[in-house]
């Protein structure tokens, strides 16, 4: 069965790269597109200029990918905080879940010219973009977490005489990881699109300058291999979050795809 | 009744507070903030009042913008589903695919739509379709598969034939997961219909306004655009729960007759 799925992983991918090919020779052979080589150009040649520029893209990725991290652990934190005590506290809880809501019912990543616009220095505004962005979803998935306790547990230690450290170390806490870990599955691509978009609102460094200059100047084999390190970037945030889910949760079921929630 | 009051006094209170103190300035001297470089509420009211029309004419251009490339996406992502539960060898792949997909970030994804298409509009449809195809293929895929047990037998044991089996068994088990999908969707499409206007050649819409107000450093306008913006992203997530919750009743109902 292990090797069948594998197996059928092969021939998608396989097929993929024959139809972007096809694709691309189709545009630039039979309709002679001027614009082929931007539209899609060769599989081929997108990946010998990942290879060959593979250095100096990597360079640019570090540096947007270390932002987005940074921000993503802090927003992490404090959204992780802000449950704690929304689920302590009556009021606080009171306070904060209309705007929890609202805020997920809002462009968020409308915000980031703003954001940059006011603090104007591009490494704090890309990690406050980014922690800002993954402060929601961990924020309201803990609480949701907090919130599905099971009473009875929660009755047991209350006859315990447990006090509230304890009842958090030894329930709360353990309890609410997988949907922490749900929040964090979320916030982590949108994290690293964020830390982009700052680079291309007007940075000095990072992949998303890479984009932009390689877009301007019309050197279409960099900007492709750029789109493709950022797709890049964006997976490789999903699994850090999975892998890191695995070794903490090694029980939950892992079977869920991205994007859902 | 007390409780009740509670829940929506404390919120309001705590709203009202912020506004106050942001618009007395104590934000600027907090975080050492000129006055132009962020504008307090009632300017960016006055702003909002004045520029109405034009900002309602770019809140109209962006949201159709996001509602046509929302249905065109997450057609696709559940028609993606279907095949996968037709065929699940071969199917699931193209879920792993439009998954792979979706982790290409919207600033991405926009230049490349700009190559594709000529007008601002075709663009931000093309980088909305993309972007929500893959919530919308996931959590069908998983309504139309994650059968109540049995639910399958039975319809074998009546020798139901397959289009029998999807639309009576399958199709409204994934109706939840659609809705889940919309709503995640409906956010989705307003980000990314705002970020590709931000790189796009058109000179209308939320996004592009946002951008060009904050150029001309109009802040006050930057901000007007972005409270339309929220509002709007807030009464479209409103919309589709309201028919969520109308659809749902009746699948409810449906269910607890049997």
């Amino acid at each position: 069965m292990k090797t069948n799925t594998w197996g059928v992983g092969l021939v998608w991918v396989a097929a993929l790269a024959l139809a972007w090919e096809w694709g691309a020779h189709i545009l630039a052979v039979d309709l002679h597109d001027p614009m082929a080589a931007s539209k899609l150009p060769y599989l081929h040649s997108v990946v010998s200029t990942l290879i060959t520029n593979a250095g100096p893209l990597a360079d640019a990725a570090g540096v947007t990918f270390a932002q987005a991290a940074t921000g993503f652990v802090l927003g992490a934190l404090i959204g992780y905080v802000l449950a704690v005590l929304m689920s302590v506290s009556r009021t606080v809880e009171r306070i904060a879940f209309p705007y929890l809501i609202i805020s997920q019912m809002i462009p968020v990543l409308g915000l980031a010219p703003i954001i940059f616009n006011l603090v104007r220095d591009m490494n704090a505004s890309r990690i406050l973009i980014a922690a800002y962005i993954t402060f929601f979803p961990v924020a309201a998935n803990t609480l949701s977490g907090f919130r599905s306790v099971d009473r009875e547990k929660r009755q047991l230690l209350d006859s315990y005489a447990a006090g509230l450290p304890t009842v958090y170390f030894k329930l709360m806490i353990p309890f609410s990881v997988p949907h922490l870990f749900a929040g964090l599955k979320i916030a982590a691509p949108l994290s690293v699109t964020a830390s982009i978009l700052v680079d291309m609102l007007g940075s000095k460094d990072g992949i998303g300058v890479k984009l932009l200059y390689a877009l301007y100047g019309g050197n279409m084999d960099i900007f492709w291999a750029s789109v493709v390190t950022s797709a890049l970037m964006g997976m490789v945030s999903y699994l850090v979050v999975l892998l890191a889910e695995k070794i903490v949760v090694p029980w939950e079921d892992l079977g869920n795809l991205g994007g859902a929630r | 009744m007390m409780e009740k009051l509670k829940t929506v006094l404390w919120p309001l209170g705590f709203g009202v507070a912020f506004l106050t103190v942001w618009q007395l300035g104590w934000f600027h001297a907090l975080l050492d903030l000129a006055p132009f470089q962020l504008p307090v509420p009632l300017e960016i009211v006055d702003t909002l009042m004045a520029k109405l029309p034009k900002a309602m004419n770019d809140c109209g251009v962006t949201v159709s913008g996001a509602l046509a490339g929302m249905v065109l996406g997450s057609t696709i992502g559940f028609l993606v589903a279907v095949v996968a539960t037709m065929f699940p060898k071969w199917g699931y792949g193209g879920l792993i695919v439009i998954s792979a997909i979706n982790a290409i970030p919207i600033v991405a994804l926009s230049p490349i739509m700009n190559r594709w298409f000529a007008t601002g509009m075709e663009q931000k449809i093309g980088v909305v379709t993309v972007v929500t195809m893959a919530a919308m293929a996931i959590n069908a895929y998983r309504g139309l598969n994650d059968l109540r047990p049995f639910t399958l037998d039975l319809m074998k044991s009546y020798a139901a034939p397959g289009p029998t089996v999807f639309f009576h068994l399958r199709l409204p088990n994934a109706l939840p997961g659609v809705f889940t999908a919309l709503k995640i969707n409906i956010t989705t499409a307003m980000i990314a219909a705002i970020v590709s206007e931000y790189f796009a050649a058109s000179t209308s819409g939320l996004g592009f306004g946002i951008k060009d107000n904050l150029r001309k450093a109009e802040m006050a306008t930057g901000w007007a655009y972005i409270t339309i913006a929220s509002v709007a992203g807030v009464l479209l997530f409103l919309i589709i729960a309201f028919i969520e919750r109308k659809a749902l009743k009746w699948h409810a109902s449906q269910r607890s007759e049997h």
